[in-house]
């Protein structure tokens, strides 16, 4: 039970970043971007190459997995989304724009796998990453489930400190919430939001980077998991950064969690429905509760 | 040249597949705006429908008793039921028609269904809801066996074996062609119709379409409905072409594809979509046929989907009308007074 509650905690602090980063870059563009789970793919997958080719422990090539996810989104927003926004596409182009990126990233990332699996020579689909055992003071723990927790407190008060304590975090919430008006007051509305999506993509890859110690991983990973991100941050009530958080916990322990209860046996359904769960959570707070969970402390609009 | 007909059939066939299912996002999006993007549930509905009843149907006719599991056992009664069919063209007749006017119905009242949330939600957030729809069905299509033999996926009777080989594969060319050209023609009719105007009106400003007299609830009912059924017609053809259905491969990358045909096309112009299917199967086509030719560390399909991907990209921010874009409504002309 122990061990189950462990697992969601490690899924949950994944989908936690996942969400997170996703409400970012809704914030900032109103786009509800479809290739946000593979942002994640290209952190982990640029994070196993220099492990391979560095040779270096599994951990410390956390910064390839932040740094490759935030290059890649920074890249699809000055290419595509940026341009899109300044050609005044509405959020329904931007949607399909991204479905776009979404189909054009998996292929890149399978096309990179079978260029990593002929060069590195190793496994480039379905991999999993070996954990380490950690020993605090006599207490074993597994490392992803400190470190997955680790990055996640320690994201969040980067996030929260930059937001509400810098001039720039402040530049940037004023570009959120009115970006005309931010622009007359000399900030630079690209900047910012170039540096959300890079924000945005890194904490993507570092979520990413958690993905092979508990699911095998392969280029078509990141849209599987897309719809508990999506999941989550809806729940959250999309708009609301803290929401996110709360969405995140809330699917993970619910979609793991539900999932063992309902394979027991008075249900005994196949563990194979899972994704069921977060679809439905999904579905459910779109139809019940459009503001989702945020609404229920913030009396916005 | 053998082989030549058999290309040619093969293109004539997935290009009538993709104009069905074309059209009907053409109809929900470019006509009325509801980007469906779980249209491919409803292309699963047509498939599944044959996939589970098809079989079943022809044991039926054929008093052939069943044993055994329907995961394990499907593809060999349908081979039974194909050999059954070579002498019995009326039954098998009876199920291509129980199957597609079945399938119809349940695409029909999956697309009323459908209505529900695309009255009440923001074009994205019906989009996931529709996305997150569609993959629900694919996950019970994998896991719940009956229905389309899970992962094994499920054999189909080939309701044309009465016919004497080639004429067999000629026929199901005509059949699904017509199929499609008719679908097109009701785009085309209603496209061109008041009600077609209606539907661009609610498209471009709901509320003035409102104020006059429309009922929007109404319609967008209507037109997801018709547009599920065709999607399920699509279904059909496509499970009785490939003679075998898998729920994995219903999977959102289809939507993307028609979506990317209509957008490409022209969205709000049904001569756009027969453009963007067309120019999608040749890019499609050529880029396999290179395979055989050029050398790549990876596998050319790959290479297929990413220029799929990139050419909408560049069509949305270089043309975002399409390469046919939509002409301004056809009107009586002005008389002399």
């Amino acid at each position: 039970m122990i061990d189950l509650l462990l697992d969601a905690l490690v899924y949950s602090n994944l989908l936690v970043l996942l969400s997170i980063s996703l409400t970012l870059t809704i914030l900032t563009l109103k786009v509800s971007n479809f290739a946000h789970g593979d942002l994640a793919i290209v952190g982990v997958y640029g994070a196993y190459t220099f492990m391979v080719i560095l040779g270096i422990s599994t951990y410390f090539s956390i910064p390839f997995a932040f740094l490759f996810g935030g290059l890649y989104a920074l890249a699809t927003y000055l290419l595509v989304y940026g341009p899109m926004r300044r050609r005044g596409a509405n959020f329904v182009m931007l949607m399909i724009a991204s479905m776009a990126v979404d189909i054009s990233t998996r292929s890149l990332l399978h096309m990179y796998a079978d260029f990593m699996k002929s060069q590195l020579k190793v496994y480039s689909r379905g991999f999993i990453f070996d954990d380490i055992s950690l020993d605090i003071t006599g207490f074993k723990l597994q490392g992803i489930i400190f470190f997955s927790s680790l990055s996640v407190i320690l994201l969040l008060l980067f996030l929260y400190i930059l937001l509400m304590k810098t001039k720039f975090g402040i530049a940037m919430r004023a570009a959120i919430e009115n970006p005309d008006l931010a622009e007359i007051l000399g900030i630079n509305v690209e900047k910012v939001y170039s540096f959300s999506w890079f924000l945005a993509g890194g904490f993507a890859g570092v979520a990413g980077f958690f993905l092979p110690f508990r699911i095998p991983t392969s280029p078509d990973l990141g849209f599987i998991i897309l719809l508990s991100i999506f999941a989550a941050s809806i729940l959250g009530g999309v708009n609301s950064l803290a929401g996110a958080v709360v969405g995140g916990y809330i699917v993970g322990f619910s979609e793991i969690l539900g999932t063992y209860l309902l394979s027991q046996p008075p249900i005994n359904l196949n563990t194979a429905y899972r994704p069921a769960i977060p679809f439905t959570l999904l579905i459910l707070t779109l139809m019940l509760m459009p503001k989702g969970l945020a609404s229920l402390w913030s009396k916005g609009e | 040249m053998i082989d030549l007909l058999r290309l040619i059939i093969d293109i004539a066939t997935i290009y009538s597949i993709f104009l069905i299912l074309a059209s009907s996002m053409e109809l929900e999006y470019g006509e009325l705006g509801i980007p469906n993007f779980g249209k491919v549930m409803f292309f699963a509905t047509g498939a599944f429908t044959v996939g589970a009843l098809a079989v079943r149907l022809g044991v039926f006719l054929a008093n052939i008793i069943w044993r055994g599991e329907f995961k394990t056992k499907s593809i060999y009664y349908s081979t039974l039921v194909t050999n059954y069919f070579a002498s019995h063209p009326l039954q098998a007749i009876t199920v291509f028609l129980v199957t597609l006017i079945l399938a119809v119905l349940f695409g029909a009242i999956l697309g009323v269904i459908a209505s529900y949330p695309a009255i009440r939600l923001r074009e994205d957030y019906l989009a996931i809801t529709l996305i997150a729809t569609g993959e629900l069905f694919r996950v019970i299509g994998r896991n719940y066996e009956p229905l389309v033999g899970g992962t094994l996926g499920v054999g189909i009777p080939d309701i044309l074996a009465w016919l004497p080989g080639r004429t067999r594969e000629i026929s199901f060319l005509l059949l699904s062609t017509s199929l499609a050209i008719v679908i097109w023609l009701i785009l085309l009719r209603l496209s061109t119709s008041p009600f077609g105007r209606t539907l661009r009106a609610i498209r471009d400003n709901e509320i003035a379409a409102d104020a006059l007299g429309k009922d929007i609830v109404k319609i967008r009912m209507k037109v997801l409905a018709i547009g599920s059924a065709m999607a399920a017609v699509a279904g059909v053809i496509y499970a009785y072409y490939m003679g075998t259905v898998h729920a994995d491969d219903f999977s959102p990358l289809k939507t993307f594809l028609v979506v990317l045909m209509v957008v490409l096309g022209g969205r709000g112009n049904p001569y756009g979509t027969l453009v963007g299917v067309g120019i999608y199967i040749v890019l499609d086509r050529v880029l396999t046929l290179l395979k055989h030719y050029i050398y790549l560390p990876f596998d050319i399909n790959y290479f297929t989907t990413f220029t799929f991907g990139v050419i909408l990209i560049l069509v949305l921010m270089y043309r975002p009308q399409g390469i046919l874009p939509e002409k301004p409504l056809l009107t009586v002309r002005k008389t002399e007074k």
